[in-house]
């Protein structure tokens, strides 16, 4: 069904104005492939933080039991698409159509559904590694996420690329489902390399829920990340931060919506974006309350620093208001580092380095500090520093 | 015999392509305190920039030399690392730094630059609370974000602060009164005062006499276009305070 809709759906160019600022003419030409092969053999390669809990890695698409380290947790049902037998899983009304997402589920390499049954707060993270390392390989993974009420979840997905692998591409899309009570803090570590990234994230809010998405993007030929957030019940919390680091040649592209759809509920939105080298940042975020959304309270913010003259940004806040009663704000800003602020703390004896990195960490402090591990704090500010 | 601290020989400066400094000449010794007065744009702030490495500055003659060395070239940090202190008269906002962090990294580049270990976090808290008593640092500052959201009292006060733990042989206070009642002008030049010592020197910058009722200086400097037009001891300042500059201005040469 869905591989109708996707030949009748033309491939996206930059006249679509959700494209504006994005260019596939690249992902379009390649040659992909599907290279279902495992090549990386030890995961401590991948330099990621030290796991607790359960593991996924996905390598090329395929779920690598060499790499990944399963674990019953009680109350958490784990099932993959390729082996289950119910093949339909709750999502596969396709809630976002757009082409990639199509592509997804025309083309899918691996699904993994995740269940949390009512009143199971998970005390483990739960860790999903999504490698590309074959070069030109495409790769089609989605999560299905279902948490039922008063239960709660942290899921830290990793997007990665092997490195020497050029010209991959991992499309993957998140369907997400956060009932009555629940609680989701999603991270997204997305460093691809000279590799194609797209994520096509949707995440339906019941009533009194919460949900946090951290997403840190470092690197990519291309990455883009869709996020639809419809919050359909009363109370609930809702939170999109983001820090976003497209250098030498990268383009990073975060478009999101939060659908304010009922009354009395509260969104955040915090993203910070940091260029250099020919890097191209986008960020597009739309907040929509929609009519009889009274006493929402929603913030947007997006703030940028160009380190060179060579380096872009294209930032779009957008809010559009059709209730009378609501508290919002958004705003954009994007400077390049304060000369006066460096030579300050040059003069208490910090090096011209140090006060850049410094500056940086200050800049970036207010999203990174959302996240609730030193361990992953640490390899975010190492990475973002590394560059 | 007084020994040499810094010594700024027929320094010349711009701006752009505005001349600031025209030759101007100080020594200062160890021990000592020199005030340095004059009217708005007579070049006082440009010259305790250029004395901290600010490279908004060019030099376009003269020197300045440090315990012995030229340092007319030398960056910012290295200045700082060999022991010189500006005190902003405008202080720096920078968001996410916390106070602590900052410090904690300027004295560990100090002691990396020196080949020395990062200082241990016991031995640093425990300097926190001293050097913070000494200039009565509310607590809750020294956990915020580096002069964010400060008042103007705060923020000299968090300067000073910063003076007291870096433990520098030459500092330059810019302006450090501006801003401050009379109650918070007392407790920064007890701070400053309590700091002295036979060993380092203090530059006191600034438009008031107020400010020398309580740093007592050992030499009074007049700042007109560029220039130290006159020299005197603490009875200068207070003449100026009842005279004005006017009458040091015309028919006065140097010397």
């Amino acid at each position: 069904m869905a591989l109708d809709i996707l030949s009748k759906t033309p491939f996206p160019t930059r006249k679509d104005e959700k494209w504006k600022y994005t260019p596939l003419k690249k992902i379009k030409k390649l040659p992909f492939t599907n290279n279902s092969s495992f090549l990386i053999k030890d995961i401590k390669s991948l330099n990621l933080p030290s796991f607790d809990g359960l593991s996924i890695v996905l390598e090329n698409g395929r779920v690598n039991p060499n790499l990944s380290k399963s674990l019953n947790i009680k109350g958490v049902d784990v099932s993959f698409l390729s082996t289950s037998k119910e093949n339909d899983s709750f999502t596969n009304k396709l809630k976002t159509e757009n082409y990639f997402s199509l592509l997804n589920s025309s083309y899918l390499s691996e699904g993994i559904i995740i269940k949390v049954e009512s009143g199971v707060k998970v005390q483990e993270n739960i860790n999903i590694i999504n490698i590309v390392s074959s070069n030109d390989s495409l790769v089609n993974t989605k999560l299905d996420l279902i948490l039922s009420s008063h239960s709660s979840i942290h899921i830290r997905q990793y997007f990665l690329a092997n490195s020497k692998t050029n010209n991959g591409f991992i499309n993957h899309s998140n369907n997400i489902s956060i009932q009555n009570n629940a609680s989701l803090v999603l991270d997204k570590f997305q460093d691809l390399n000279n590799n194609f990234h797209i994520s096509n994230d949707s995440i339906d809010q019941e009533e009194s829920s919460k949900f946090i998405s951290n997403t840190f993007s470092m690197s990519g030929l291309l990455t883009r990340n869709d996020i639809i957030n419809n919050v359909n019940g009363e109370n609930c919390h809702s939170e999109l931060n983001g820090i976003f680091t497209p250098f030498k040649n990268d383009h990073i592209d975060n478009h999101t919506t939060i659908n304010h759809h009922v009354p009395n509920c509260k969104s955040y939105e915090n993203y910070k974006g940091i260029m250099k080298d020919n890097g191209v940042g986008v960020f597009n975020g739309k907040v929509i309350v929609h009519e009889n959304a009274q006493k929402i309270e929603a913030f947007q913010q997006n703030n940028n620093i160009l380190l060179d003259d060579e380096s872009t940004i294209y930032s779009k806040p957008e809010l559009e208001i059709y209730a009378d009663d609501v508290k919002c704000s958004h705003g954009s800003t994007t400077g390049q580092f304060d000369q006066e602020s460096i030579f300050y703390l040059r003069a208490r004896g910090i090096s011209l380095k140090k006060a850049k990195e410094l500056m940086i960490l200050g800049f970036i402090n207010e999203v990174i500090q959302k996240s609730d591990s030193s361990d992953y704090i640490d390899f975010i500010l190492a990475r973002v520093l590394e560059n | 015999m007084k020994e040499l601290l810094v010594e700024i020989k027929n320094l010349e400066c711009r701006i752009g392509d505005q001349e600031i400094l025209k030759g101007l000449n100080l020594k200062v010794n160890k021990g000592e305190v020199h005030a340095i007065m004059g009217p708005n744009g007579s070049g006082k702030s440009t010259l305790s920039s250029v004395l901290a490495g600010n490279d908004n500055y060019e030099v376009t003659n003269g020197s300045i030399s440090y315990l012995g060395e030229d340092i007319t070239e030398m960056n910012p940090e290295e200045r700082s690392w060999k022991g010189m202190f500006l005190a902003f008269q405008y202080p720096i906002e920078i968001p996410g730094v916390s106070n602590i962090n900052f410090l904690r990294t300027a004295l560990n580049e100090r002691n990396k630059y020196f080949g020395k270990d990062p200082i241990p976090a016991k031995d640093f808290l425990k300097m926190v609370a001293e050097k913070s008593a000494l200039v009565g640092l509310d607590n809750k500052l020294k956990n915020r974000s580096v002069n964010e959201g400060f008042s103007g009292g705060e923020k000299k006060r968090n300067e000073i602060f910063q003076m007291a733990m870096l433990n520098p042989k030459l500092s330059i206070l810019d302006e450090t009164d501006s801003g401050l009642d009379i109650d918070a002008l007392k407790t920064v030049a007890n701070g400053v005062n309590k700091l002295k010592s036979s060993e380092n020197a203090t530059i006191v910058i600034t438009h008031y006499q107020r400010l020398l009722d309580y740093i007592v200086p050992d030499f009074v400097h007049v700042l007109h276009e560029g220039q130290i037009i006159k020299t005197g001891d603490k009875n200068l300042a207070l003449e100026l305070e009842k005279k004005g500059y006017d009458w040091l201005k015309t028919g006065n040469s140097i010397n």
